[in-house]
C-alpha cells in the first residue's frame, strides 16, 4: 500500500454541525466535525452507535432525514461545496462522483426490480448509456465484485441472493459510474463474520484497482485495521482522534480510543480476565456536557475537561496524528 | 478494466431458475381454492361481457309480446320479462354494462387516486395537506346523494343540448343518449371512488419513501420522478391490486345501486340494477325476474371479493398466516 500523496484533499469537511429538531428544541448531534480524505486514501470513521458517523456521511450528499438539518460548516468535494451546490449539480455528484454503500443489503435494494435493472439505472442516468451498453457494463460490474455467473445473475431479484451477494451488488451499484469517492456505511454489520472479511478484501482490492478514495464507517476497529490508511475516531459528534492507522494502534492517545482498543478481545488474554469496557453511556443529543463530551466517562478527566471543549491538535512528534484531549496533550508536552 | 473477480462461494445454486415476485404470488394464488373459484367466475363473466352479444340466443331488446313473463324454460333459460324480452340475454348484456362501468370507473378512480396519493405521500407539505383535504371532503359527502345530485342537475341540460345539436346537424350520434348515461355514470362514480385509492397509496408511499432502498436510489442521484415511478409506486402496488379487485366488485354493486335508483344506466340498456329494480315490482308473481340479475350480481361481487382476498394473501405472504 503506497502512502497517498499529500495534496489538496478530495473531500474536506470543516466544522460540520448537524442538529435534530426535538420537542425541546434543536439538539446538536454532530458538533463541528473536521475530516479530510485525500485522493486514493482510505479513511475509517469509527465510533459507537449514535455518535453521528452515518449522519455525517449522509449529510455530505444531503440525504438527511426530515427533522435533521445541517446547521453549519462546509464540505468541499473536489473544490465544490456539497452543502451549497444546486440540486441538479448534487444529483450529478450522487452516484456519479460519490458512490454509497449502505449498511443493510437486505433492505437497500428495490425488491421489485431485477438487480441488473437497478445496476443499469445510474449508468443510463449518469453516463447516458443505452440499455445494451448499460447491461454490458452491469455484467462487468457484477463480475468485478465477484458475483459468479453475472450473465444469469443479472436477471435475479434481490430476494434470490444471499446477504453477502446483495452487499456485493450494492458495492457494484456504488461503483457503477467510477466514483472518485466511495462511502461505505457499515457495509458489513448485517453480514456473517466470514462474509465480512470477504467484503473488506473486496473493497481493499477494488480501491487499489480503481484508484478511488474510500470512507469506511464502522464501529468495529479491528475489522478495518488492514484496510484503511487513516482512522478518525468519533465520539458524540466530534472527532476526538485522527491518526494513520498504524500510529493509532501503536499509540492510541485519546482515552476513548484507548478504551475502544482495550475492548477488542485478544486471544492472548487470560481466560479468566474480564472483557474490558468503557463505563457509562454517550451523552444524549441536547444533553451534551459543557466541556469535553467524553469527560463524564473519562477516568483521567480533570477540572478543565468539564469546563472547556478541547480542540483537535497535532500530537507532538508525530506525522498527521491529532487528538482532542487536554490531558493527553499536556502529558505529551511534559514528555517532550 | 481488467480485474480478476474475487473468488467466493455462492449461496445461490447456479442452476436454480430465477423466480419472479409475481410468479411466486401466482403460485400462492392458485393454491387458494376460493381465490381460484373467484378468478374462474371473474374470467367467465369477463368472457361473457366481451363475447356476450354473439352468444345469446335472442337480442336483448327484441320484445315478444306473445311470450311475456314466462318462467324459465329451455327456450328462455331465465324466462322472459313483462315485455317478452329474454332475461338471459339481458343478463348477459348487463354483464357487459357492469364490466364496462366497473373497469372504466375503477381505471379513472385509480388513475386519480394513485397520482394524487403518490405525490401527496412523496412530496408532503402543502400539496399533501391539500390533497388530503379534498379526499376527506369527498369522503364526507354521502355517495348516493352526490351521484343523484350530479345526475339530476347535469342530465337534463346535457340531454337538451344533445337534442339541440341533433336538430341542428341531424347527426344521429347526438341521439345516442347512452353515451350521456355512461359519461355521467362514469364521471360521478369515479368522483366518489378515488379517495380510498389516494389514501391507500399515500399511506404506502409514506411507509416506503423512508425505506433504505429509496435512500439508496437517491444516493445514486436518480430524479424524484424516476424514484417515484420505479422505486416507490411499484412497491406500493400489491395492496393496490387487492383494493382494485375488491373495487371492481364494489363498482358493479354501485352501478346496480344507481341503476336501481334510476340514476344509473337508463333503460332500455340492460343493467343488473335496473333489471333488479324492474323485477322487484313483480317478484311475488315472477320471482325469476328478480332472482336472475340479483344472483348474477351477487355471484360477481362474491367472486371479486374472493379474488381480492386471494390476491391479498398471495401478495403479502407474511400477512397470511
Amino acid at each position: 500500500m503506497t502512502a497517498p500523496e499529500i495534496q489538496k484533499p478530495l473531500l474536506d469537511v470543516r466544522g460540520l454541525t448537524i442538529e435534530i429538531e426535538t420537542r425541546r428544541g434543536p439538539a446538536v448531534i454532530v458538533d463541528g466535525i473536521n475530516l479530510t480524505v485525500g485522493k486514493g486514501e482510505t479513511v475509517g470513521v469509527v465510533g459507537e452507535s449514535g455518535c453521528g458517523k452515518s449522519l455525517t456521511m449522509l449529510s455530505l450528499v444531503r440525504l438527511l432525514p426530515n427533522k435533521i438539518k445541517v446547521k453549519g460548516g462546509t464540505a468541499e468535494f473536489a473544490g465544490r461545496d456539497l452543502l451549497r451546490m444546486s440540486k441538479s449539480e448534487l444529483r450529478q455528484v450522487r452516484g456519479g462522483k460519490i458512490g454509497f454503500v449502505f449498511q443493510d443489503p437486505m433492505t437497500s435494494l428495490n425488491p421489485v426490480m431485477r438487480i441488473g435493472d437497478q445496476l443499469c439505472e445510474p449508468l443510463i442516468y449518469h453516463r447516458s448509456m443505452n440499455k445494451a451498453e448499460a447491461r454490458t457494463r452491469a455484467i462487468e460490474l457484477l463480475r468485478l465484485v465477484g458475483i459468479p455467473g453475472p450473465e444469469q445473475r443479472i436477471t435475479a431479484y434481490p430476494h434470490e441472493l444471499s446477504g453477502g451477494m446483495r452487499q456485493r451488488v450494492m458495492i457494484a451499484m456504488g461503483l457503477a459510474c467510477d466514483p472518485e469517492l466511495l462511502i461505505a456505511d457499515e457495509p458489513t454489520t448485517a453480514l456473517d463474520v466470514t462474509i465480512q472479511a470477504q467484503i473488506v478484501d473486496l473493497v481493499k482490492d477494488l480501491r487499489k484497482k480503481l484508484n478511488m478514495s474510500v470512507v469506511w464507517i464502522t464501529h468495529d476497529l479491528a475489522l478495518i485495521a488492514g484496510l484503511v490508511d487513516r482512522v478518525a475516531v468519533l465520539y458524540a459528534g466530534t472527532v476526538v482522534e485522527d491518526a494513520p492507522v498504524g500510529e493509532l494502534f501503536a499509540r492510541p492517545t485519546h482515552p476513548y480510543t484507548r478504551g475502544l482498543l482495550a475492548s477488542i478481545p485478544k486471544l492472548s488474554d487470560e481466560r479468566a480476565s474480564r472483557l474490558s469496557s468503557i463505563g457509562g453511556t454517550p451523552p444524549e443529543p441536547g444533553r451534551r456536557p459543557k466541556g469535553c463530551p467524553f469527560a463524564p466517562r473519562c477516568a483521567l478527566a480533570e477540572a478543565v475537561c468539564h469546563e472547556r471543549v478541547p480542540a483537535l491538535e497535532p500530537v507532538v512528534g508525530s506525522n498527521g496524528h491529532r487528538v482532542a484531549c487536554f490531558v493527553a496533550q499536556r502529558q505529551m508536552m511534559e514528555a517532550a | 478494466m481488467t480485474i480478476t473477480p474475487v473468488n467466493l462461494s455462492s449461496s445461490v445454486a447456479d442452476d436454480e431458475p430465477p423466480v419472479s415476485l409475481w410468479r411466486d404470488a401466482w403460485h400462492r394464488l392458485v393454491r387458494n381454492k376460493l381465490a381460484v373459484a373467484g378468478l374462474a367466475v371473474v374470467v367467465l363473466l369477463a368472457f361473457v361481457a366481451v363475447f356476450g352479444p354473439w352468444l345469446t340466443p335472442y337480442d336483448f331488446l327484441t320484445q315478444d309480446l306473445n311470450a311475456r313473463n314466462q318462467a324459465p324454460s329451455l327456450a328462455h333459460l331465465f324466462g322472459t320479462d313483462d315485455l317478452g324480452r329474454d332475461v338471459f340475454s339481458r343478463v348477459v348484456y348487463g354483464t357487459r354494462t357492469a364490466f364496462v362501468v366497473a373497469i372504466v370507473v375503477t381505471t379513472i378512480a385509480v388513475a386519480i387516486g394513485v397520482t394524487l396519493g403518490a405525490m401527496a405521500g412523496f412530496f408532503g407539505g402543502l400539496f399533501d395537506r391539500t390533497v388530503m383535504w379534498f379526499t376527506d371532503m369527498t369522503m364526507s359527502v354521502p355517495n348516493l346523494l352526490l351521484v343523484v345530485v350530479i345526475n339530476a342537475s347535469l342530465k337534463t341540460p346535457i340531454t337538451a343540448w344533445m337534442e339541440a345539436r341533433y336538430q341542428a346537424t341531424l347527426n344521429p350520434f347526438y341521439r345516442e343518449t347512452i353515451w350521456v348515461d355512461f359519461l355521467l355514470v362514469f364521471g360521478s362514480m369515479a368522483l366518489i371512488s378515488w379517495p380510498p385509492y389516494a389514501r391507500l397509496v399515500r399511506a404506502q408511499v409514506l411507509s416506503i419513501r423512508g425505506r433504505p432502498y429509496v435512500t439508496a436510489a437517491r444516493a445514486l442521484g436518480l430524479t424524484n420522478r424516476l424514484i417515484l415511478m420505479r422505486y416507490i409506486v411499484p412497491n406500493a402496488i400489491g395492496p393496490l391490486i387487492v383494493s382494485v379487485s375488491a373495487g371492481l366488485g364494489t363498482a358493479m354493486v354501485l352501478e346496480s345501486a344507481f341503476s336501481f335508483l334510476g340514476v344509473g344506466v337508463n333503460p332500455p340498456t340492460p343493467s343488473w340494477g335496473n333489471m333488479i329494480s324492474d323485477g322487484l315490482r313483480v317478484w311475488q308473481h315472477y320471482p325469476h325476474l328478480l332472482a336472475a340479475p340479483a344472483a348474477v350480481l351477487g355471484l360477481a361481487t362474491v367472486a371479486f371479493s374472493f379474488l381480492g382476498d386471494g390476491l391479498n394473501d398471495a401478495l403479502n405472504p407474511r400477512g397470511s398466516k
